[in-house]
């Protein structure tokens, strides 16, 4: 069984965000929902400041303390390492979030649902047909686009970067792309600090 | 730029600390009402102060339950939360509750009108006095449980939910019980109440300020959270709230107190005020660190 990891190549990133619009699409995600975000950041001073752009995601860690702290069992780890939270289990206690190191659970208010992405309390027919995948007051994150991974495709954002910075990819196996790239790399895990062991890779 | 100097970031797409919004003031009135109410019951059941228990698990029972309740996302699921005992305290906490909802009530039967033998007697007083003990603490782990926010993830914090549960069943027990024939009757168990609650208020200040002192070196996030209640937005609430009503200027009230009950009310509402502050401005102050960590940026 394949066990799911992704490796951000930070000298490739161009902060366009293309991904965090793919996500919101392929996941018909409610106004202010986003669950990956490209961050902005001005490092050094003049004449050599420079920006540099930070993807974040749901790192599906190892020892993922966001289920550990779940206290009706919704959120779950698949066999191939897919962290999951399961609607209909889920009460929107909200200890998952303030568990996550990485703030990378919302919990659906109902004027999400409602705003529209216009803002304006009218829904188009896409956000309509979107809308039935959620229910107010649960918590929703990042799946690295399970079913699209079922089908044998990448998360819809590494399918959009045009930079391809965002690399996906088998950790379990020594000849996937995504392990060549850590090793050699020598590429980092966010906030190791923290013990989560992320399955998320960051190399510069 | 210094770690040090990375913005809150708010829900921007820009790198810096987050503060958590997950938890609000719901959740902070459940904690209030979990831990007084608990610690009422507690200190009135080493008494035998048939009102305090009541009143305690009243407290527990719709104050507490109630925020939660407030709180939830889907409140009719709730009981869902039963299911992890083995691994969250958000689980043990509710099954304390209902533990607690259970054996207090038969307790307070049998308290008020003998019915059950005494050996099954003692056994639902005791099990209604542990649970309540664990209702007392588990918020306590429940936030230190989480590493994400380093003002939390500290194994004091459940030790200042105990303090706070205590001192607050001890000032309540006071007040409650004050023209009661209980105290009125029994001058040693007022001073011994007096003496402890001193105590326990002195005690809570040494643990909060440690509680800040520790996060402000453990790490970014906790600085930047320490630097908002001392110096920052929460400061003008923090400090004449939190350290000065809930613990200076009660205790100094406390020595000084005549036996009055007004005096009585008033320490326990300035204690209870402090209190309710600390428990919302621990949620408000709650930050993660910024991904990237204290470390300057992924660059080598
Ligand atoms: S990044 Fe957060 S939400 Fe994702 S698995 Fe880790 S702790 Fe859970
Ligand atoms: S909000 Fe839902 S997924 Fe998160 S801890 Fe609570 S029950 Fe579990």
């Amino acid at each position: 069984m394949a066990k799911w990891g992704m490796v951000f190549d930070l000298r490739r990133c161009i902060g366009c965000n293309a991904c965090a619009v793919a996500c919101k699409q392929e996941n018909s995600l409610p106004n202010g929902v986003f669950f990956t975000k490209t961050l902005s950041e001005e490092v050094g001073e003049y004449p050599h400041a420079t920006r540099t752009y930070i993807p974040t995601i749901c790192n599906h860690c190892e020892d993922a303390p966001c289920e550990r702290v779940c206290p009706t069992g919704a959120t779950w780890t698949r066999a191939d390492g897919i962290v999951m939270v399961d609607r209909d289990k889920c009460i929107g206690c909200g200890s998952c979030i303030v568990a996550c190191p990485y703030d990378q659970r919302t919990r659906l208010e109902p004027e999400m649902l409602q705003q529209g992405l216009f803002g304006n309390g009218r829904l188009t027919p896409f956000e309509e047909q979107g809308l039935t995948r959620f229910t107010v007051g649960t918590v929703v994150k990042c799946t690295f686009c399970h079913e699209r991974v079922d089908a044998g495709q990448e998360p819809a954002c590494v399918a959009t970067c045009p930079t391809e910075a965002r690399i996906f990819g088998d950790l379990d196996d020594a000849q996937s792309r995504v392990r060549q790239l850590i090793q050699e790399h020598r590429a980092r895990q966010p906030l190791a600090d923290k013990n989560t062991n992320p399955r998320v890779f960051y190399i510069d | 730029m210094m770690a040090s100097n990375v913005p809150i970031a708010g829900d921007d797409f820009r790198v810096g600390f987050r503060m958590q919004k997950a938890w609000g003031v719901h959740m902070a009135t459940a904690f209030f009402f979990g831990e007084a109410g608990a610690g009422l019951y507690f200190v009135s059941q080493f008494f035998d102060f048939v009102t305090g228990m009541t009143v305690g698990l009243l407290m527990v029972l719709f104050g507490k339950a109630g925020g939660h309740l407030l709180h939830l996302g889907q409140p009719l699921r709730g009981w869902r939360a039963l299911t992890k005992v083995r691994s969250s305290w958000v689980s043990r906490g509710l099954l304390a509750i209902v533990v607690f909802a259970v054996a207090g009530a038969l307790h307070l039967l049998d308290v008020r009108s003998p019915f059950l033998p005494g050996a099954v007697s003692e056994l639902v007083s005791a099990v209604a006095l542990l649970a309540c003990f664990v209702i007392m603490v588990y918020q306590g782990f429940a936030m230190s449980h989480s590493s994400a926010i380093t003002l939390w993830n500290t194994g004091l914090m459940p030790i200042a939910s105990l303090i706070y549960a205590l001192l607050n069943g001890v000032l309540l027990t006071l007040v409650l019980g004050f023209n009661t024939p209980f105290l009125a009757a029994d001058g040693e168990a007022v001073r011994l109440l007096q003496a402890a609650a001193i105590a326990l208020m002195l005690l809570g200040l040494v643990t909060v300020l440690s509680m800040l002192h520790g996060a402000r070196y453990g790490s970014e996030a906790g600085r930047a959270a320490v630097g908002l209640l001392l110096r920052g937005r929460f400061a003008r609430w923090f400090i004449p709230l939190v350290i000065g009503l809930g613990f200076v200027v009660s205790a100094l009230m406390m020595a000084l107190a005549p036996r009055q009950f007004a005096w009585m009310l008033a320490v326990s509402g300035a204690q209870l005020a402090g209190y309710y502050a600390f428990r919302v401005l621990m949620f408000k102050a709650g930050a993660y660190d910024p991904v990237t960590g204290s470390a300057p940026r992924f660059r080598r």
